[in-house]
């Protein structure tokens, strides 16, 4: 089974863990901006808090663009065989997410590799706006908000044992004129 | 056992006026002593002012220090904290401010470890540091704009949005007294008027990038210690109340104990309480969590106002103090003008707290009669009166007629109308925080022995004192202050957040550990609080030499001859012959003369 890395925006505070964690992992230092994953903070119109982060594409654009070969896509992972690579970056630019990064320090490009299916954003984001599921359930989130934002919610109250309970059910399709 | 790791020991020293930047080498023993943040802010402002005598805060001499500490940015709970210090134009005397956000870590990956900015620039002017390289850009274009407008014009400018910046806004040009320093858009320095500092120095801006490695020891112990802080905040009953309502759960708190800031400080409760509490942000307004950086508490919040006169006002927060000194101690009862009004002292760069203490006494001033309608300027202002709120903060920034004498601050203000300083609540010309200080003594002597003056993160004892203080000793209140005013300096000066400590209890000595994996000394707990308790001070030190003493530990007029009126703290005030036993015995304590100034020892050990 495939599994991706999901964002979940909402969720997401901005506090960089994800990318300290990444740094820590793959270099074993204390620094930010070597990381595969980075949080795009814009503000205030509109205000968007999200890591960016690969998508494993099945047909990758960092791969097509790498005159060497060094990219290839094994069992859902997008690697980056370092020995392969040149380091001309043009992975870096051809990304439509912008989701592979550079370094000084570094002699290749930071390219995601799922930390071989444990990720270690994933378990270190405090809010849970990093999910690893599987690539059938992607948008999962996005499903179940949006039609609760459409739903008219209604509330009952009643007692159950001496406590009061509130029941929530929504309301589809009547239209509020 | 020496420094091992930790810092880069470098001292970027900026002149605006030469235009030198230049390059230091920082020695071991100033990084042991003072350790980073605020303690390098102490040590670097007394230097500047040892041998003058005399500093005029807006003047080219004073010196501007900013500071992250060695633990800001490094992978621990609530590594974002950097110090900005400088002599305040509204006390006087030394003054600092602790920034969230990403601007500290941002520093420290230039690989400056202590930025300090003396001189005047010619045209106002952007400091940008990259990777260590410092350059200053006459941007004149930048006058006048606020500190998001600013903001986004010199990415443009620089033609990158991947650098950290902190502006300052109309406010901070014109030289409001408690100008803020506002980062990450709306992460502030807010307190005594570093804003204007900048501003006098033609300063509009500090612009970082860089990428270096953070130096540390053992980065693997580092991390297990990490762990364990960060699950045990994770597994605290009160976490995830802190990632839903940031500050904004202090509303309640405040006003269900009797210490809200309501009507200028006249009430101690305010009835509409439930339209500006954390419950209301949630339901109605918020739309985001907003985290400094590596926090997992996550206390800010993104708000946007979708309706209504205000629709379309977004802002960061309001946290507990900002909705408290612009809501309750205004009257202000809709949560959404709230909003507008703190969106408003973010974009002109102003302290929300002493705008929203000032305006509260204006409003007072106005209704006694003291403040008359054509002081005003002819715009009557009322108690929840929305619209001439609005207006009064923007006339401050602007310096507009009553503006203008209320941009100098609180002593400016009983100057103009000396009846006035038996309404407006200040300590040594700094506004009041939103804590009142009536119910609970231990929290008015550490306004009253604050070294920057009414501030509440100097000693934030009164949650404790009016829960527990029921038959507490003098003893007792006066250890509470002095522990909070030793230990808190040293998470100033580390570096880091003190809300893990504070709000979820995470033990301190973490922080030796913390330290120790970072730097590679073995100091213990007690020693670190050797250091900040000398840092304590050196900071009196220096209100010493610019002429402060016991004459200047003052409390407001209100806090001791006007009683709340209504709440759980109703009739409460504080005995002055109380107080001035709790002064006298804090003195002792300190190791201070009866007249308040510290040993000649102190000097001889801050000026080796």
């Amino acid at each position: 089974m495939l599994k991706k890395l999901a964002v979940i925006p909402e969720l997401c505070s901005g506090c960089r863990m994800c990318e300290l964690a990444c740094a820590v992992h793959h270099f074993g230092v204390n620094n930010p901006k070597k990381a595969a994953i980075r949080v795009l903070i814009t503000y205030p119109q509109p205000v968007v808090r999200m890591p960016i982060v690969c998508s494993q594409c099945r047909i990758p654009v960092c791969a097509d663009s790498c005159p060497v070969g060094a990219l290839r896509r094994t069992n859902g992972v997008v690697e980056l065989h370092a020995e392969e690579c040149v380091s001309c970056m043009k992975c870096v630019e051809a990304c439509p997410f912008g989701a592979i990064y550079a370094h000084d320090d570094v002699d290749h490009p930071i390219k995601c590799d799922l930390c071989g299916g444990e990720p270690r954003c994933v378990a270190t984001c405090p809010k849970g706006a990093l999910r690893l599921i599987p690539e059938q359930s992607l948008g999962e989130s996005r499903r179940i908000n949006n039609v609760l934002s459409y739903a008219h919610m209604k509330e009952i109250e009643f007692m159950e044992r001496g406590q009061k309970r509130i029941i929530q059910y929504a309301e589809i399709g009547k239209e509020e004129l | 056992m020496g420094i091992k790791s930790g810092y880069f020991k470098d001292h970027l020293h900026v002149d605006l006026s030469s235009g030198d930047c230049a390059h230091r080498v920082l020695t071991d023993g100033f990084l042991e002593a003072y350790i980073g943040g605020r303690g390098f802010g102490a040590r670097l402002l007394w230097d500047n002012l040892r041998d003058r005598g005399a500093i005029d805060p807006r003047g080219e001499e004073n010196l501007l220090v900013i500071a992250p500490g060695p633990l800001t940015g490094t992978y621990l709970p609530s590594s974002g904290k950097c110090s900005f210090a400088s002599l305040s134009p509204a006390t006087g005397v030394y003054g600092d401010s602790s920034l969230g956000g990403h601007f500290g870590i941002e520093l420290r990956q230039t690989g400056t470890d202590l930025l300090s900015v003396t001189g005047r620039a010619d045209s106002l002017s952007v400091l940008f540091v990259d990777e260590g390289q410092a350059r200053i850009i006459a941007m004149p274009e930048l006058q006048g704009k606020s500190c998001l407008e600013a903001e986004g014009m010199i990415k443009e400018r620089l033609g990158t949005h991947e650098v950290k910046v902190a502006v300052i806004g109309p406010a901070g040009e014109r030289g409001v007294g408690f100008a803020c320093v506002n980062a990450d858009w709306s992460r502030n320095a807010g307190r005594t008027g570093i804003g204007a500092v900048m501003g006098s120095k033609n300063l509009k801006a500090i612009v970082l990038r860089g990428s270096r490695d953070l130096p540390i020891h053992d980065l693997d112990g580092l991390m297990e210690e990490s762990a364990r802080a960060f699950s045990y905040m994770k597994n605290h009953k009160y976490f995830q109340m802190w990632q839903r309502e940031g500050l904004m759960n202090v509303m309640e708190y405040a006003n269900a104990r009797g210490f809200l800031p309501t009507f200028n400080f006249k009430d101690a409760t305010f009835s509409k309480i439930g339209r500006i509490n954390g419950d209301t942000m949630v339901s109605g307004f918020k739309i985001g969590d907003s985290a400094c950086f590596a926090c997992s508490m996550s206390c800010g919040n993104t708000c946007l106002v979708k309706q209504g006169r205000y629709v379309g006002t977004v802002t960061e927060g309001p946290e507990y103090e900002s909705c408290a000194m612009l809501g309750s101690n205004l009257g202000v009862e809709n949560f959404d003008a709230v909003l507008r009004a703190n969106q408003l002292c973010d974009e002109l760069g102003m302290d929300t707290i002493s705008t929203g203490n000032l305006v509260g006494a204006v409003i007072e001033g106005y209704e006694k009669g003291i403040i008359s309608l054509a002081d005003l300027d002819g715009n009557p202002i009322a108690w929840g009166d929305e619209a001439a709120i609005l207006d009064l903060i923007s006339r401050i920034a602007l310096r507009e007629g009553i503006g203008d004498v209320l941009a100098d601050g609180a002593l400016r203000v009983i100057r103009q109308w000396p009846e006035m300083d038996k309404i407006v609540l200040h300590v040594k010309g700094l506004e009041q925080s939103a804590y009142d200080s009536r119910a609970a003594a231990s929290m008015a002597l550490a306004y009253a022995t604050s070294d920057i003056g009414a501030h509440h993160t100097r000693a934030w004892t009164i949650a404790k004192e009016i829960e527990q203080g029921d038959g507490w000793s003098d003893d007792e209140k006066v250890e509470l202050v002095i522990y909070h005013q030793t230990l808190r300096p040293l998470f100033d000066m580390l570096g880091v957040c003190r809300l893990p400590w504070i709000e979820l209890g995470l033990n301190e000595r973490h922080y030796e550990n913390f330290h120790r994996y970072v730097t590679g000394t073995d100091a213990s707990l007690e020693e670190l609080l050797e250091r900040s308790n000398a840092i304590y001070d050196l900071t009196r030190l220096v209100n010493a030499r610019m002429g402060m003493d016991r004459r200047s530990d003052t409390l407001p007029y209100k806090v001791c001859y006007n009683p709340v009126q209504t709440g759980p703290t109703a009739g409460k005030a504080i005995d002055p012959v109380e107080f001035g036993r709790l002064l006298d015995l804090y003195y002792r304590k300190r190791g201070w003369d009866a007249n308040g100034l510290p040993p000649a020892a102190v000097e001889e050990m801050h000026s080796r």
